[in-house]
C-alpha cells in the first residue's frame, strides 16, 4: 500500500470547510423543515391569508432584503481584502458589515411593530404564527452570525496568525451568506407570494 | 489520509482542566459514559415502576413507593404513570443510549481507531458535553415542576403535548431539553464527520477503517441531517406552548385554528425513523468488529457490511411514513412507504449474513464482549423480523399502538443497543481505564441480562398480539385483557431480575475503575486496530508518532503470519 505524506499546508482550511458545510447542511434542514410546514399550511388552506387577515406591508421586508444583500456584498469585499492582506479596507468592510447586520436587526424590530399595527399577531391564526416564528428564528441566527463576526476582530487586527484569520473569515462568511439566502427565501416565500 | 498532523496538547494539571473542562476526547468520552450510566439507572427505575403497575395495578411500589407517592399509599398514580412512560422513553433514548454509544464510544474510539491525537475540534467537543449536561439538568428539573413532567409520550404528539393536553411547565421543559440536546448532538456529529474525513492516519483508506468507525460515522451523518428536523418541530411546539402560536392546534382546540397536529407527526418521524438507525448503527459497527476479533477471522464481506450499513442509512431517510399508517394516509402513500420499508430487509440481510459468515468455523473465544455481541446478533434478528409485521400495512393496522410495537422496538432499540453498549464497555475497558473487568461476573451479568430482557420483551410482543394497548394505566379493566395478567407478571419479574443483574455490572465496573490493582496489558484481546498499539490506558496524547497504516483492521488467522501471533497490527505490512 503506498502512503502519501500528509498535506499540512491546506489541512486546516479543508477541515474548516468540511465542518462548515456539515454545519450549513444542519441549519438548512432546520429551515427546510419550517418551509415544509409552511408549504403544508399554505396549500391546505382554502384562502391565504385566512379570512379576516391582510397581507403584511412589503416596505420593511423589502428594505431588510436590500440591507442583508448589501451586508453580504460588503462581506465579499471584506473577504477579498483579507485575502489580499489589505487590512485597512478589511477593517472598513468589517465594520460596514457589522453595521448593516445591526440595521437588519433594527428593521426586524420595526417589522414586528408594523405587523402588530396591521393586526397580525403571533396568536392570530397560523398565518401570523408563521411570519413571527420564521422571522424570530432567522433573527436569532442573525444575532449568532453577528457574534461570529466579532470573532473576526483578532483576524482583521492581525493579532492571530494570518492563515488562521483567513480560515475564520471564510467560515464566518459562509454562514453570513447562508443567512442572506434564508432571508431571501422568507421574503419571497412568505411576504411576496 | 490525515490532512495534517495535530500537535501534542500539554497535559492538564488541575482537577477542573482534567475532569470538568477537559478538551481531551478520552475524558469527554468517559464523561458521556458516566452521564449515560446515571441516566440508565434513572430510566431503568422508571421502567420498573411501569412494569410493576402493569403486573400489580394499584399496589404499592416496593421499598420507595410510599416515599415517592404518599398520596396513593405507594401505588403509582395514573397521571404519574403517563409521566413515567414519557420520561422513561425519553431518558433511555436520548440520555442513556445516545451518550453511551455515540457520546462515549464515538469520542473515545474515533481518534484512537483512526490514529489521531484528538478530535478535529476539541473545544466544540467539550461544549457538546456541557450542553448535554445542561439538557439533562433541564429534563430532570421538569420532574419537580408543579404539574409534573411531560406526559405526552416520548413522541410528544400534539394535542397531548400542547397546553390543552399537558398544562404546566413539564412539557415545555421537555421540549427545551430536547432542543438543547439536539444542538449538542449536532455539534458532536459535525466533529465526528470532520475528524473521520480529515484525521485518518496516513495510509488509512475508508475501507481500512474499523466497522465501528463506519457505524459511528454514518450515525453522525444522520444526526447532522435529521436532528435539526426535530429541532424545528420542538421549537414550534415551544412557540405553541409559550407564545400562543397555533402550529399544532386544529379545530375546536384552537381559538382561531388552522394548525395541523398531524404535521408534528410528520416532522417527528422524518427525524424519528433515522433516529432508530442513529442508535443502532454504532452497535452494528461495534458488533461487526468484535465478532471478527473474537472469532479470530477476518470480518466476512467487510466492504459489503460497510456498504450495506450505508444503504440502510440512505433508505432510513425514506421510510418514515410506516409509523403513520393509521393517520388516514393515502393508500398510494402507504403502499409506497411499505415497499421502501421492505427494501431495508435486503441490506440488513446482507450484513446479518456477513455476521454469520464471520463466526462460521471461527476459533471463537467466548469472552464477555463476544457473548454480548452474539447476544446482539440474536436479539437484533428477532427485533428485525418482527419489524416486518409493523412495516406491512395490513398487519400494522391491527398491531399499531399495541404492546407488540413496544416489544419490537425494545428488541431493536433497547436490547440490541444495550447489549452492544455492554460489549463495547467490556471490550474497551482496558484501554479506557487500564483494567479488565472480572470475566466471571461479566458472564453472569450477560446471561441474566439476556434471559431477563428476552423475558420482558418477548412477553411484551405476546400481550400486544393478544390485543393489549400501550400507554394504558390499567389495561385490565377490559375483560379480554385479563387473561394477559400472568404474562404481564412474568414480564415484570423478568424486568426485576434484569434490573438486579445490573448491580453486578455496576459493582464490577466501579471495582475495576477505582479499586482493581492488577493492570491490563497493552493488548489483552490480541487485536490489531490502532488503539491497541499504544499503552493501556491510552496516554493523553494518544500517539507519540502518528501511525502509518498498512493493512485493514481484521487481519486475523492469516496462515502466512510467522510471528507467533494469529493477528497483525494495522501498522504492519500484510503478511
Amino acid at each position: 500500500m503506498s502512503v502519501k505524506a500528509p498535506n499540512i499546508q491546506n489541512g486546516l482550511a479543508l477541515q474548516s470547510s468540511i465542518a462548515m458545510i456539515m454545519t450549513l447542511v444542519s441549519f438548512s434542514m432546520l429551515f427546510a423543515t419550517l418551509f415544509l410546514g409552511y408549504v403544508a399550511y399554505r396549500f391546505t388552506a382554502d384562502v391565504w391569508p385566512p379570512m379576516g387577515m391582510q397581507r403584511a406591508s412589503l416596505l420593511i421586508p423589502t428594505i431588510s432584503t436590500f440591507t442583508i444583500l448589501l451586508s453580504s456584498l460588503s462581506y465579499f469585499a471584506l473577504e477579498k481584502s483579507v485575502f489580499n492582506k489589505d487590512w485597512k479596507k478589511a477593517k472598513a468592510y468589517f465594520y460596514l458589515t457589522l453595521t448593516l447586520g445591526s440595521c437588519f436587526m433594527g428593521f426586524q424590530f420595526l417589522l414586528w411593530r408594523d405587523l402588530k399595527l396591521t393586526g397580525i399577531f403571533v396568536d392570530s391564526t397560523v398565518f401570523g404564527s408563521i411570519i413571527y416564528a420564521f422571522t424570530w428564528i432567522h433573527a436569532a441566527h442573525v444575532v449568532a452570525g453577528m457574534l461570529a463576526l466579532l470573532f473576526l476582530i483578532p483576524a482583521i487586527h492581525q493579532t492571530i496568525d494570518e492563515e488562521k484569520g483567513m480560515i475564520r473569515t471564510k467560515s464566518v462568511g459562509q454562514f453570513w451568506h447562508f443567512l442572506g439566502i434564508v432571508w431571501f427565501l422568507i421574503f419571497f416565500g412568505i411576504f411576496v407570494f | 489520509m490525515a490532512f495534517y498532523e495535530q500537535h501534542i496538547h500539554p497535559k492538564p494539571t488541575t482537577f477542573l482542566s482534567k475532569y470538568i473542562f477537559s478538551y481531551d476526547h478520552k475524558v469527554i468520552g468517559k464523561q458521556f459514559l458516566w452521564y449515560g450510566i446515571l441516566f440508565l439507572f434513572v430510566g431503568g427505575l422508571m421502567a420498573l415502576m411501569i412494569r410493576w403497575t402493569l403486573a400489580y395495578p394499584g399496589q404499592p411500589f416496593p421499598v420507595i413507593g410510599s416515599f415517592l407517592f404518599p398520596e396513593t399509599g405507594g401505588a403509582v398514580p395514573a397521571d404519574t404513570y403517563a409521566m413515567l412512560f414519557t420520561m422513561h422513553g425519553t431518558i433511555m433514548i436520548f440520555y442513556a443510549i445516545t451518550p453511551i454509544l455515540i457520546g462515549c464510544f464515538g469520542n473515545y474510539c474515533i481518534p484512537l481507531m483512526l490514529g489521531a491525537r484528538d478530535m478535529a475540534f476539541p473545544l466544540l467537543n467539550m461544549l457538546s458535553f456541557h450542553l448535554a449536561a445542561l439538557s439533562g439538568l433541564i429534563l430532570m428539573g421538569s420532574l419537580f415542576t408543579p404539574l409534573g413532567a411531560a406526559a405526552g409520550g416520548w413522541t410528544s404528539y400534539p394535542t397531548l403535548s400542547t397546553l390543552i393536553g399537558s398544562p404546566g411547565m413539564g412539557q415545555t421543559l421537555w421540549s427545551l431539553a430536547i432542543f438543547v440536546l439536539g444542538v449538542s448532538s449536532t455539534m458532536g456529529a459535525v466533529n465526528y464527520i470532520t475528524t473521520i474525513i480529515t484525521l485518518r492516519a496516513p495510509g488509512m483508506g475508508y475501507f481500512d477503517m474499523p466497522l465501528t468507525i463506519w457505524g459511528l460515522g454514518l450515525t453522525a451523518v444522520l444526526n447532522a441531517i435529521f436532528l435539526p428536523v426535530l429541532g424545528a418541530g420542538v421549537l414550534l411546539l415551544i412557540f405553541d406552548r409559550l407564545f400562543g402560536t397555533t402550529f399544532f392546534l386544529a379545530g375546536a382546540a384552537a381559538t382561531t385554528g388552522t394548525g395541523d397536529p398531524v404535521l408534528f407527526q410528520h416532522v417527528f418521524w422524518i427525524f424519528g425513523h433515522p433516529e432508530v438507525y442513529i442508535l443502532i448503527l454504532p452497535a452494528w459497527g461495534i458488533v461487526s468488529d468484535l465478532l471478527s476479533f473474537f472469532a479470530r477471522k477476518p470480518a466476512f464481506g467487510a466492504k459489503a457490511t460497510a456498504l450495506a450499513m450505508t444503504s440502510i442509512t440512505i433508505l432510513s431517510t425514506l421510510v418514515y411514513g410506516h409509523h403513520m399508517f393509521t393517520t388516514q394516509m393515502s393508500p398510494l402513500l402507504t403502499q409506497t412507504f411499505m415497499t421502501l420499508t421492505m427494501t431495508i430487509s435486503i441490506p440488513s440481510a446482507i450484513f446479518f449474513a456477513n455476521w454469520l459468515g464471520t463466526i462460521w468455523k471461527g476459533s471463537i473465544r467466548f469472552h464477555s464482549p463476544m457473548l454480548f455481541s452474539l447476544g446482539v446478533v440474536f436479539v437484533f434478528g428477532l427485533g428485525g423480523l418482527t419489524g416486518l409485521y409493523l412495516g406491512t400495512v395490513t398487519t400494522d393496522l391491527y398491531l399499531h399502538d399495541t404492546y407488540f410495537v413496544v416489544g419490537h422496538f425494545h428488541y431493536t432499540m433497547a436490547a440490541s443497543v444495550l447489549l452492544g453498549g455492554f460489549a463495547a464497555i467490556y471490550f474497551w475497558m482496558p484501554k479506557m481505564f487500564g483494567t479488565i473487568m472480572n470475566e466471571f461476573w461479566a458472564k453472569i451479568h450477560f446471561w441474566i441480562t439476556m434471559l431477563g430482557l428476552n423475558g420482558v420483551f418477548f412477553a411484551m410482543m405476546l400481550v400486544g398480539y393478544g390485543g393489549m394497548h400501550r400507554r394504558i394505566y390499567n389495561p385490565f379493566i377490559y375483560e379480554f385483557t385479563q387473561k394477559l395478567i400472568p404474562l404481564n407478571t412474568f414480564a415484570t419479574w423478568s424486568a426485576i431480575i434484569m434490573g438486579f443483574a445490573q448491580i453486578i455490572f455496576v459493582v464490577n465496573f466501579v471495582y475495576a475503575v477505582f479499586f482493581k490493582k492488577e493492570k491490563a496489558s497493552q493488548n489483552p484481546w490480541e487485536v490489531g486496530t490502532l488503539e491497541w498499539t499504544i499503552p493501556s490506558p491510552a496516554p493523553h496524547y494518544n500517539f507519540k508518532e502518528i501511525p502509518v497504516v498498512k493493512c485493514g483492521p481484521h487481519e486475523l488467522g492469516n496462515p502466512n503470519l510467522g510471528n507467533g501471533r494469529d493477528f497483525q497490527y494495522q501498522t504492519e505490512e500484510l503478511a
